[in-house]
């Protein structure tokens, strides 16, 4: 310890000086500049490593972290690293700078995300995977397509956007997926998963109808081949055997995120194990030997009947998975060892340079957090993270007085499902997003993981309403628009009683818009039998859950947003008291203008109410409850009463307000005195930020419901005042 | 020469022990049949050196081309005779350490896989005792590390192979097609 205390002190210096060495090769020294000004911090950090290890490799710049255990709180020193922008940098270097490069880029990575927070688990794992794909292919003229897009910051790093990490998932900053308008080198948006095979699969084909010669690569990972749309793109590739390469991103985590409360999960669904069998068989290769040498001796001319001859013997000796793969008609290489960049380099290169290939499938086996080894000994892998302190693994995570709704969601479903035996959980490879991996705790039996597979989650939700079960189907409300068919088609059609619990609901920060629950409100509220309402605080999620448990003759939905709740008294016993189905209720009496909220839009209407308490306005805030059935009584009574009447929800057009408007105009009400108003988000996507920067633009603040209720009212002057005092 | 000396230490320890049952130690190396009284602690780490010292098929005193049968026999024979139960209670502790070797010795060369390793390593002059177990683990990744690079390379020489007459006239899929008409198409340029 003492030692370690006196290499704190004594090393400390020769760090500096060693980087200062490193960045000799470049001009400008930012790491230099940064050590002078923030010495404490990287004294301290040091103080806080358990071993202080100092490895010099011989001739080569240390830069790796990885055996070392060596983390930073300032930036890593990156001297090959700092001379890429772009991948057409790369084109020079050795096999063994690659893999110097590759540790750079991973500590750069650690480090990036340590400062803002994000996915950290899956873009180690595919450090070598990326150097290699832009040192063989040229971007942007060879497209590379990720899937999902969480694993691409080293791809981000890598393609002229390292200025700006720091900014990652912040308002105006860089997305945290993959996003055309972003760059060139984007080729495709993606977020939600298993979409990269079929948009590169059309990248191919338009590319062949152009009659041009780039190369597509699609790497998927094996969590999103679960889903069925992979499949439907590897049947479609196989049969139009367009060239094209798709990259199965393998690291044995078949689910998201990659853990439940006691450990990592162990694989979902029969894939996983086929995979894995492909992985360590091992096959006959003095069959193979024969195989070839049958071929050979068969001749030249006689070539299909080789091929057949050769299709078979693969089949007998490649294992028993890869058949799947070559049955769709993909080739199927591998698996790789996908942290070896020497392997990944000599395949790309192979594959790249074979004309006609078709469709090929490189089986690339990784292990996510890879590098980092807090990650690795997670059970999720460092999956999604907080900013943390690189040196300790430790996430800054802040405490707030109550819990997100997702935990108020999962706590209210298991006193529901303590009461009643038939109530069954659903999810498609959300356990922790969902909540539902607390549920599946309690009732490990009643809790089903059906794999990132919405569509598939709805009708086996259907399937067992049939049965008399009560199946609570938790998807995201974003998620759920793949599943929108088997809901309307396999529940509401039928009306069985399927409860779906949709989380995410509304703006939801730095994922952005592809994981915004924008529509929701729209796509459930017109549909006949369904019932929709939505909780204004978490006691109301409470009683909704109730209420949704109690609905047993027709589908049911609500809806929560991601965050904490206010902060109101929960029901005792976590059990809800289902709800007079199709009420509302009145929050605040007033008069002239009243104040319609649907859902935690409703808090918003409390502060606006607050806001003009001071200007002598006395409003009326009421919680809808109910989109449909809705409460025709109060809407009635509003509207007769008040002279403005504005509706508030955080869903798009076509939702909650229009069922108003529909009522109000077959009610004869819109004939009457009452200025009706929607309050709705704006008909464009919100990017990606913080969420208060995004209910900003979205235009549904506070300040700005109350400015709408001056506009009204003709006060366009203390409209103009309200809006511009909000800080 | 180690092995020489670690023989010659151990009997010392145990002179009764080493004339008693000589044939148990027939040995490829030459053995040096002193007796070095067992006294001091420096001579007991050095015997115990010097044990380690000693190969698996030594301490088994088999040939190393010995068969599976071979191995049984002399493992049962020798387990007979160390086991703590049945050893004399003055040397209980030293028997039991000769148990726990042979044991280690049998349960690594009865396994092929693990024998073949093990072979190898005593090619190369390394004796690892038991940190062997961990190492046949690393191993075993190394070895399916370059059981899967064995299996893509030759799944890349077949790719190779069969691209070269894919496109050939009978193959009528939409890819090949757009392929020859790119072909053609860049021959007219």
């Amino acid at each position: 310890m003492v030692l370690a205390m006196a290499l704190c002190a004594f090393s400390f210096p020769t760090i500096i000086n060693r980087a200062a060495d490193s960045d000799a090769r470049k001009s400008t020294t930012p790491f230099t500049s940064h050590s002078h000004g923030e010495t404490d911090l990287l004294f301290q950090s040091l103080h806080k490593l358990n071993q202080v290890k100092v490895r010099k490799r011989p001739g080569v710049v240390y830069a790796s972290l990885s055996e070392g255990a060596e983390y930073h709180s300032q930036r890593p020193p990156t001297p090959l690293l700092d001379t890429i922008n772009y991948p057409i940098h790369m084109k020079n270097l050795s096999v063994k700078e690659l893999k110097q490069l590759a540790d750079e880029l991973r500590s750069d990575v650690i480090f990036h995300v340590s400062k803002t927070g994000g996915h950290l688990g899956s873009s180690l794992g595919v450090v070598e995977l990326t150097v290699a794909l832009h040192y063989v292919f040229n971007a942007p003229k060879d497209k590379v397509l990720w899937d999902v897009g969480h694993q691409s910051y080293p791809h981000k790093i890598l393609t002229g956007r390292r200025d700006k990490m720091h900014t990652m998932r912040q308002t105006n900053g860089l997305a945290g997926f993959t996003k055309r308008s972003e760059s060139e080198y984007d080729c495709f948006g993606t977020g939600h998963s298993s979409t990269t095979i079929s948009a590169g699969l059309g990248m191919a084909v338009g590319r062949d109808l152009k009659g041009e010669r780039n190369h597509v690569v699609a790497v998927i990972g094996d969590g999103a081949m679960t889903a069925g749309q992979a499949y439907e793109a590897m049947n479609n590739a196989g049969y139009l055997d367009s060239d094209m390469i798709v990259i199965l991103n393998d690291n044995k985590q078949v689910s998201l995120p990659t853990a439940n409360l006691d450990g990592p999960i162990p694989p979902v669904g029969a894939l996983s194990s086929a995979l894995s069998r492909l992985q360590s068989n091992r096959p006959l290769r003095e069959l193979r030997e024969v195989a070839k040498g049958v071929t050979k001796q068969i001749g030249g001319p006689m070539h299909e009947l080789a091929a057949k001859v050769d299709e078979y013997a693969r089949g007998m000796i490649s294992g028993s998975g890869s058949t799947l793969f070559e049955e769709l008609g993909l080739y199927y290489i591998g698996p790789v060892d996908g942290h070896n960049i020497d392997d990944l380099v000599s395949i790309l290169k192979e594959v790249k340079s074979t004309k006609t290939a078709g469709p090929v499938l490189i089986h690339v086996v990784t292990e996510k957090g890879r590098g980092y080894p807090y990650a690795e000994r997670a059970a999720d892998k460092y999956h999604g993270v907080a900013k943390f302190d690189p040196a300790t693994g430790k996430q800054f995570k802040g405490s707030s007085a109550t819990q997100s709704y997702t935990t108020y969601f999962a706590e209210a479903l298991i006193a529901e499902a303590e009461a009643d035996k038939n109530i069954v959980a659903i999810h498609a490879a959300m356990g922790g997003g969902t909540g539902l991996n607390i549920f599946l705790r309690r009732f490990p039996q009643r809790c089903f993981d059906v794999g990132i597979a919405e569509q598939h989650a709805v009708t086996f939700a259907a399937g067992l309403a049939c049965e008399g079960l009560k199946p609570f189907c938790a998807i995201y409300s974003s998620f759920m628009q793949r599943a929108y068919d088997q809901v309307v088609h396999d529940v509401d059609l039928q009306k069985l009683p399927v409860r779906f619990a949709m989380d995410r609901a509304g703006l939801v920060g730095a994922d952005g818009p592809t994981h915004c629950g924008a529509f929701d409100v729209t796509f459930m509220a017109c549909l006949p039998n369904m019932v929709v309402m939505a909780p204004s605080d978490e006691a109301e999620l409470f009683h909704m859950v109730a209420t949704a448990a109690a609905i047993d003759d027709r589908p049911s939905c609500f809806r929560y947003p991601r965050g904490n709740g206010v902060g109101v008294q929960l029901p005792p016993g976590n059990k809800g008291v289902p709800l007079e189905i199709g009420k509302g209720r009145v929050l605040i009496e007033g008069e002239r203008v009243a104040l319609l909220g649907y859902g935690t839009a409703v808090q918003s209407c409390l502060a606006a109410a607050s806001l003009l308490e001071s200007h002598g306005l006395r409003l009326t805030v009421a919680d809808a409850r109910f989109c449909k059935p809705l409460d025709h009584t109060l809407v009635r009574k509003l509207a007769k009463s008040h002279e403005v009447l504005i509706t508030v929800e955080e869903g798009s057009i076509g939702g909650f307000g229009s069922h108003v408007a529909q009522f109000l105009a077959l009610d004869g009400l819109l004939d009457g005195t009452v200025k009706w108003r929607p309050l709705v988000l704006p008909d464009q996507y919100i990017d990606h930020g913080s969420p208060a920067d995004q209910l900003a633009q979205a235009g549904l603040t506070p300040s700005h419901i109350a400015a709408t209720v001056f506009n009204v009212l003709g006060q366009k002057r203390e409209a103009l005042e309200i809006m511009s005092s909000r800080n | 020469m180690r092995c020489g000396y670690g023989l010659a230490a151990v009997p010392g320890s145990d002179a009764r022990f080493f004339t008693l049952d000589t044939s148990f130690l027939r040995l490829r190396r030459t053995v040096n049949p002193t007796r070095i009284q067992f006294g001091s602690f420096k001579i007991k780490a050095k015997i115990d050196e010097a044990r380690k010292e000693m190969s698996f098929y030594e301490l088994l005193g088999i040939p190393e081309t010995g068969t599976l049968p071979e191995i049984k026999q002399a493992y049962k024979q020798l387990a007979r005779k160390y086991h703590p139960d049945v050893s004399p209670p003055d040397r209980v502790e030293e028997y039991t350490e000769w148990f726990i070797r042979v044991q280690e010795a049998y349960e690594t060369l009865s396994d092929p896989r693990t024998r073949a390793l093990y072979d190898k390593d005593l090619a190369l002059g390394i004796h690892l005792a038991f940190s062997t177990r961990r190492r046949y683990q690393y191993d075993e990744e190394l070895e399916e590390r370059s059981e899967w690079r064995n299996r893509w390379q030759s799944q890349l020489s077949e790719l190779k192979r069969r691209s070269m007459n894919r496109d050939a006239g009978g193959n009528m899929s939409w890819g090949a097609r757009m392929r020859r008409q790119r072909d053609e198409f860049s021959k007219e340029q």
